[in-house]
């Protein structure tokens, strides 16, 4: 039985929440109640569906901006570029949107993924059009071939501005994306010498991108100028075999050669292994021991080496049974991105209509965005060109977490309890125990509860503190019942409403600042 | 029982009330601190601040520190020509020709010439590694660039000079986060065996809110799992962050700028908390800003004016933050406590692309600043004929600068700095002339200058010939620089009396300004 073999057990809810977590933001209770189980292959398959394009990001009047010129009406450079930002604010928020109402998809997760892969941010690429232009980008390859993402993804327009593949012309060589393309984007470090670096630098002369920040220009893109392309042959290290790439002239110079860049690196087998780890560190757990490596890694990148299909793989990945290992639940210290839309999900937040209630739309998702933004995860604004740094730095998730990002945890957490009326944020604390088998038992209630809350189950003895203190605060616990019947009987009943939802609120408030509750 | 064991184990009986000039609260509720940190002192231990600030990114150093005695070859078109900052606008160093620094830092360019910065030329190790990643874990590990380390320098550091961290932290003897970190990502540089051994916070003011006001940890067994661990390890922030919150509001409660800082500068920003802190009377040790930016492979310098543009930009935050820190520090008179270090994982290619920038490079110099900077130039000005790879090669190792501050600034013994730095041997770069405190430092061995009795219990009397000769102004300060009330009372014309009936037990410096160079001497109180 190896770690990668398929997992053919129907799924419990507690393995449905557990992928649901890690393939998507987070299920709402009526998807895990839906696929409980269901095998893992067929929620795999549903998870691995073509999704429709969702439509273009809209400004407050639902007009596109996508396909306007740079600036808007800004008058001079200063007034445009503030212009645009508020344009790449509302990118960011459109794709927040999507990932509140995704439906049972992996699309949105991996294209996380990649955005996190191949980073370009909007601080630096300051046209919102063409951030949105290499969103399309990561979203047609999240689940496509790897080979040709990393092709479009080097003459993509943004990531030539990013890391100056604009600037790269032969004679004075920037060396900025070549570096990054062998050390980030596919064969990592260690697996190249300075010199390679030199010489895919000089494969790679001669593109650059159309009409950033142009105020008369509507299309955005990119072009290859033959005359700045490098034509002499590029000859690399052992670290390649010392392949010799040829050098080209004309017009179909850039493509050919970056063509055999990619076919070269992609044909060392270290790069399926570096972006299979990374797979790993996204979906699964950061520790990778020697028998991961050797059990789960290495199977798992024979099968991406073979055409470089990311869909296959993933697939494979979320049927293992590695993936269903119990002592795996919970291996994950929460993304702010998981914490802040999963936990909307669990709750059954309903964000409002972009078109029919756009105010509020505007509201709850900038709400929503400048809370991940505060806890360290903004999206297509990554601190650096290596992404975030709980995905590769020393300690992994255990980054997100120190003093303030864990208070800003538990205030988010606390608002979400609270709830709001400019967000039309409202988890029904009432609503809640009716989820559970007895409402009426406390015990029971607040296991059932907190069973769906955590990703393992909590202590008998957490359970009996959770009754006794936050819900009951020092009543007896049987009282649980009365309060809860008296409201039942008559939930138009101000006073008893109120005695029901307070006990409930305290309860969930507490749950939720739990330091179980970052498990993700 | 080793000494200091002894001592923290004591505390408690040590608790008296304390009158501070102009200090409030934080200062009263830990009245044994003066004493603690004598004793400390004499345990081997001083109250010396350090600040780092990294420059992220990759800092062009030959655009910093610029070797005017080779103007003709940096400015060359083969060379950086399209970079180049015109040889007239370059700041010039009094006493040091043959080295200016970039327009914008006219700030450093003044500490410089008071004597309160020193530069460290072509600052890194052997083989580089030009990965941004790799070379900051070693600048922060403080690992040869061959090997791999997971705790940083200060981390360690922490670790020899606080042995049981984190077990039983905060104590009573260390109230306060032994290292802060202005952000809210904590670096690889303050990791331990176990856990981060610095706080990380962004705004003082509201940290304490956002903390909550009930602990809410549960202690709970946990699952043997990898979810299990990491629940540990959040139970542990949580623990922290309740315990340091209240400390960090009382501190920033009391604390103030004194001076005013630059505004759209985020390291300034970031600086001004750190003084704050330090004048509400924070006992931290260690604060670490960063600086981001510096990766300027195109466009470092404007088109018209190769003075101007991004990097000019980095080097005037950079400069006008550290400028008004300084100020700022010596308004509140802590100057003498706060030494400054910044660092940037690799300096950039001496050689410019042709996108008016410049590739990841080698060697780039560090700044340290403060009073207690001693020599002013480590190493010269890097030879612009001898490049590795077009890169400016090495002269100082990171490290031996790490030694300096760790051995004769942080106050850590030779075995200490030697375990620290991963059992490698580096002589300390010669940044700080004389070793230790304020105290050692200011010290003038005055036979003219008397206290009697000293030990003192209710009064003793300061006497000196100097008294008869000049205007006298008198003072009092404890171990941090406050100033002490002790209703100084003229008795002859060489004789001044003081009260300190109403001052704890501790260690306190009588400095008398006559007008030509302080006098100081230190005055115990025992009861």
């Amino acid at each position: 039985m190896a770690l990668i073999d398929a997992y053919t057990q129907n799924l419990t809810a507690r393995q449905v929440s557990h992928l649901l977590r890690r393939a998507t933001f987070g299920g709402t209770p009526a998807q895990v109640k839906e696929l409980t189980g269901k095998k893992a292959e067929f929620i795999v398959q549903k998870l691995l569906a073509v999704q429709p394009t969702p439509s273009d990001p809209t400004d407050e009047n639902q007009k596109t901006f996508h396909d306007l010129v740079w600036g808007g009406t800004g008058t001079n450079d200063t007034e445009r570029n503030a212009f645009d930002g508020v344009r790449r604010g509302r990118l960011k928020l459109w794709w927040i949107g999507l990932m509140i109402t995704q439906p049972v998809s992996l699309l949105e997760k991996t294209t996380l993924f990649w955005q996190n892969h191949f980073v370009s941010t909007s601080t630096d690429v300051s046209d919102v059009r063409f951030l949105y232009r290499q969103n399309q980008l990561l979203r047609k390859y999240a689940l496509g071939n790897f080979r040709d993402f990393v092709i479009e993804i080097t003459k993509d327009p943004a990531m030539l501005l990013y890391l100056n593949g604009a600037s790269n012309v032969v004679g004075k060589p920037n060396e900025n994306y070549a570096r990054e393309l062998m050390e980030l984007f596919t064969i990592g470090r260690g697996n190249y010498t300075e010199d390679d670096v030199k010489a895919a630098a000089r494969v790679l002369t001669g593109w650059r991108s159309l009409n950033f920040r142009s105020i008369t220009d509507k299309t955005i893109g990119f072009e290859f100028r033959p005359a700045q392309h490098d034509t002499a042959d590029k000859i690399f290290s052992d670290s390649y075999q010392k392949r010799t790439i040829k050098g080209r002239t004309g017009t179909t110079a850039g493509d050919d050669e970056l063509k055999d860049l990619i076919d070269m690196i992609l044909a060392q087998p270290e790069t399926a292994r570096f972006i299979v780890r990374k797979f790993y560190r996204w979906f699964v757990q950061a520790d990778i021991s020697d028998q991961i490596e050797k059990e789960f890694i290495e199977p798992l990148a024979a099968i991406f080496r073979k055409n470089y299909d990311i869909k296959i793989t993933l697939q494979t990945l979320f049927n293992s049974q590695h993936f269903y290992d119990e002592t795996l639940y919970g291996s994950q210290i929460k993304s702010p991105m998981d914490l802040v839309v999963g936990t909307l999900r669990r709750f059954n937040y309903v964000l409002p209509d972009p078109v029919k209630d756009r105010t509020k739309y505007d509201t709850a998702t900038n709400y929503f965005y400048a809370r991940n933004r505060e806890q360290q995860m903004d999206i297509i604004d990554q601190p650096s060109v290596f992404g975030w740094r709980p995905y590769y730095d020393t300690d992994f998730y255990e980054i997100w977490i120190n003093s303030t990002t864990l208070a800003l945890r538990g205030a988010w957490t606390d608002y979400v309890v609270k709830g709001a009326t400019g967000t039309a944020l409202d988890i029904n604390a009432l609503g809640l125990p009716l989820q559970t088998s007895d409402p009426t038992d406390p015990y029971k209630m607040v296991r059932e509860l907190t069973d769906t809350v955590f990703s393992f189950p909590l202590t008998d003895e957490q359970v009996k503190y959770l009754v006794e203190q936050p819900l009951m605060a020092g009543s007896p616990y049987y009282e649980w019942t009365s309060i809860w019947n008296d409201y039942t009987k008559t939930p138009n009943d101000a006073v008893k409403k109120n005695a029901a939802k307070t006990h409930l609120d305290r309860l969930m408030t507490f749950v939720l600042r739990l330091a179980e509750y970052q498990m993700g | 029982m080793k000494r200091r064991d002894f001592i923290q184990y004591s505390s408690a009986s040590f608790f008296l009330p304390l009158i501070l000039d102009g200090f409030g609260a934080k200062a009263h509720t830990q009245a044994t601190t003066p004493f603690m940190q004598t004793m400390l002192e004499a345990a081997g231990a001083n109250d010396n601040i350090l600040v780092v600030i990294q420059l992220s990114g990759g800092n062009d150093g030959l655009n910093t520190v610029i070797p005017l005695d080779q103007y003709s070859t940096y400015s060359s078109a083969s060379f950086r020509g399209n970079i180049a900052i015109s040889e007239s606008k370059i700041l010039k160093l009094n006493g040091t020709p043959q080295t200016g620094l970039h327009p914008s830092m006219t700030g450093l360019q003044r500490l410089y010439n008071e004597g309160k910065l020193s530069i460290v030329h072509s600052a890194g190790y052997p083989n580089p590694n030009f990965s941004h990643f790799r070379a900051s874990d070693i600048w922060f590990t403080a690992v040869d660039s061959d090997k791999l380390a997971t705790s940083g320098w200060l981390g360690r550091y922490v670790n020899d000079r606080y042995p049981n961290f984190p077990d039983n932290y905060p104590n009573t003897a260390n109230p306060d986060p032994l290292a802060i970190q202005i952000s809210s990502i904590s670096s690889t540089v303050f990791n331990t065996a176990s856990i981060t051994s610095a706080v990380a916070i962004q705004d003082p003011d509201t940290f304490a809110k956002i903390v909550g006001d009930k602990p809410n940890i549960s202690t709970s067994p946990l699952p043997n799992t990898v979810g299990g661990k990491y629940t540990s390890f959040i139970r542990q922030q949580q623990t922290s962050s309740f315990a340091y919150a209240g400390q960090l509001k009382t501190a920033a409660g009391l604390g103030k700028n004194l001076v005013s800082y630059p505004s759209n500068n985020s390291l300034a920003d970031q600086l001004k908390i750190v003084s704050r802190l330090i004048h509400g009377g924070l006992q931290t040790k260690i604060y670490y800003v960063t600086l981001g930016g510096f990766d300027t492979h195109s466009d470092q310098v404007s088109a018209t004016d190769t003075s101007t543009g991004t990097h000019a930009t980095l080097m005037q935050r950079l400069s006008e933050g550290i400028t008004a820190f300084m100020d700022d520090l010596k308004a509140q008179g802590t100057q003498d406590r706060v030494v400054g270090m910044t660092f940037s994982e690799f300096g950039r290619r001496a050689v410019s692309n042709g996108s008016k920038g410049t590739d990841h490079g080698w060697a780039s110099p560090m700044f340290v600043f403060g009073n207690a900077v001693k020599t002013q130039v480590i190493g010269k000005n890097p030879d612009l004929k001898v490049l590795k790879d077009n890169n400016i090669t090495l002269q100082t190792d990171f490290r031996e600068v790490y030694a300096a501050i760790l051995r004769d600034w942080m106050g850590a013994s030779e075995t200490s700095v030697k375990s620290i730095l991963l059992d490698k041997t580096f002589t300390p770069s010669p940044i700080f002339k004389n070793t230790n405190v304020l105290a050692n430092e200011k010290e003038i061995p005055l036979t003219d200058l008397n206290i009697f009795p000293n030990p003192a219990q209710i009064e003793t009397t300061i006497s000196s010939g100097a008294f008869a000769k000049h205007n006298v102004d008198l003072t009092v300060t404890d171990v941090y620089g406050r100033v002490l009330n002790t209703n100084a009372i003229r008795l002859s014309q060489t004789e001044i009396k003081l009260n300190v009936s109403n001052i704890p037990e501790g260690k306190y410096f009588v400095k008398v300004d006559t007008g030509s160079e302080p006098l100081v001497k230190a005055l115990m109180v025992l009861r």
